[in-house]
């Protein structure tokens, strides 16, 4: 099971965090991975310069923003499922 | 057993009048609060300034301890005589009511005051010993219990809809039927103002032909709330002030992702965030266990400080919240307004990287300012406010 956390603190919401769950909700929905992923929101992760900051299970956190959910779905979730 | 005085009032002018003639004077001392409602003869400046000088005069004379004929006797004897009609006039009701629930009250030329308790309205027994113009002084002298609601109006309140919609306006049995609706139901004393004066601008058709004042005290248990925002200074003394934070009998609200990450730390409990309800907004709340709402931090507090400034500003209804609204901003308002009569404010002092983030909005910059705007606003409807800075 992998696991998504998207941060939804002051600095990822303003940035757009929901557009990002949103993104990342439809992409699993698309390739019916529901079992396979969960996506989670999170209080803040304590990396608000890097917003909309996201960590998959316990790997180290990246920037997402909704243009590039996407690619970033591809090169981080795809290989660990 | 002490309680807590809840006191609202809210005034209409006159249509095309720019100055109230209707004055309210609330006067804390310390066991107790004396509130007069006076109401000046004739409208505007006239109105305005004999109405003033009569709440401050009674306000002020009695706290200090004057009796009430040595206070009727000052006012009679200061207030500037009208030219027209040849008398120096300003009706008033001045309410005393002690910690205990004790309540002192004395009325003159103003419609009787309206006492309910649960649905039911109850007669004040009443004495009268002076005499102004003719006209007797009631005095009375009762208890209130928690629940209890009293609530004074002046006379355009009686008169609501004469010129308008009624012929003989909306009379006192009427509003003390009303009240006896309402009264019972609204937690604060805020509401059952809103609530009258609401109905009085439209009776008057939003135009109102008197001016229109409605007081209304609340006798309440103390309810408090505790409120913790932003991480403290030194990470050190997070345990510390987790533990201060519970130790207290209140709700708990905890606004920041970073104070509800220390709380769910110290408190070993799980942050479960909420998404079935997502406002694009106000971010979304979360569920701490033993924590009664968790909400984000300076985003929410700028929206709850709007719409608490909405609320006290708009004399209609309570446009700032509805009953079972979801979103964080919300549901802390309705909270820091119905629930609270005692906010105890627990604000950390650290500096979160987020708000030093160029991109960020201006006036997000400054969250502390935004919580002095709250302390304000929340002693501006009569709460009491501790701040404790960590």
């Amino acid at each position: 099971m992998t696991i998504i956390h998207v941060c939804i603190g002051s600095a990822c919401h303003l940035k757009g965090a929901y557009n990002v769950i949103h993104g990342l909700q439809k992409i699993v929905e698309d390739r019916k991975l529901e079992d396979q992923i969960i996506i989670k929101a999170n209080f803040c992760l304590g990396e608000c310069t890097k917003a909309v900051s996201v960590r998959v299970n316990d790997n180290p956190i990246l920037s997402v923003d909704e243009k590039n959910v996407e690619t970033f779905f591809e090169e981080y979730v795809l290989g660990r499922v | 057993m002490t309680y807590f005085t809840d006191v609202a009032f809210d005034s209409i002018n006159k249509y095309g009048e720019e100055l109230c003639g209707d004055k309210v004077e609330v006067i804390k001392t310390e066991d107790s609060m004396i509130i007069v409602l006076a109401d000046g003869l004739g409208s505007g400046v006239k109105a305005n300034i004999l109405a003033t000088l009569t709440s401050k005069i009674a306000g002020t004379m009695l706290m200090e301890g004057a009796s009430i004929d040595e206070t009727v006797d000052t006012i009679v004897n200061t207030l500037p005589v009208c030219n027209v009609r040849k008398i120096a006039y300003s009706t008033f009701t001045i309410l005393k009511i002690n910690e205990d629930g004790s309540v002192y009250t004395v009325e003159y030329d103003n419609p009787p005051l309206i006492f309910i308790r649960g649905n039911r309205y109850y007669d004040v027994e009443k004495r009268s010993s002076t005499m102004i113009n003719g006209r007797p002084i009631k005095e009375s002298n009762f208890r209130l219990e928690p629940g209890d609601t009293l609530t004074v109006v002046s006379d355009g309140v009686i008169h609501a809809g004469v010129g308008a919609v009624l012929n003989l306006g909306w009379q006192w049995e009427n509003v003390k039927d009303h009240l006896t609706h309402v009264a019972g139901k609204e937690k604060c004393a805020k509401n059952v103002t809103k609530n009258l004066i609401e109905v009085c601008k439209n009776l008057y058709a939003d135009k109102p032909g008197d001016d229109t004042t409605v007081v209304t005290v609340k006798l309440r248990k103390g309810e408090e709330v505790d409120m913790f925002t932003g991480p403290p200074k030194d990470s050190e003394t997070d345990p510390w002030v987790i533990k201060k934070f519970m130790e207290g009998e209140g709700k708990k609200v905890v606004c920041g992702g970073t104070a509800a990450n220390i709380v769910s730390r110290e408190l070993k409990e799980e942050i479960i965030v909420n998404m079935d309800f997502y406002d694009g907004d106000v971010p979304p709340t979360a569920n701490v266990k033993g924590i009664d709402l968790v909400t984000e931090g300076v985003l929410t507090l700028c929206k709850v400080v709007e719409k608490i400034k909405q609320y006290i500003d708009d004399l209609e209804i309570n446009t700032a919240y509805k009953q079972g609204d979801k979103d964080g901003a919300s549901k802390l308002v309705k909270m820091l307004i119905e629930d609270c009569t005692h906010l105890n404010l627990w604000v950390g002092k650290a500096v979160n990287p987020a708000h030093q983030n160029t991109d960020f909005p201006i006036d997000l910059t400054i969250k502390l300012k935004v919580v002095d705007e709250l302390i304000a606003l929340m002693k501006k409807l009569g709460k009491q406010v501790k701040v404790t800075y960590v």
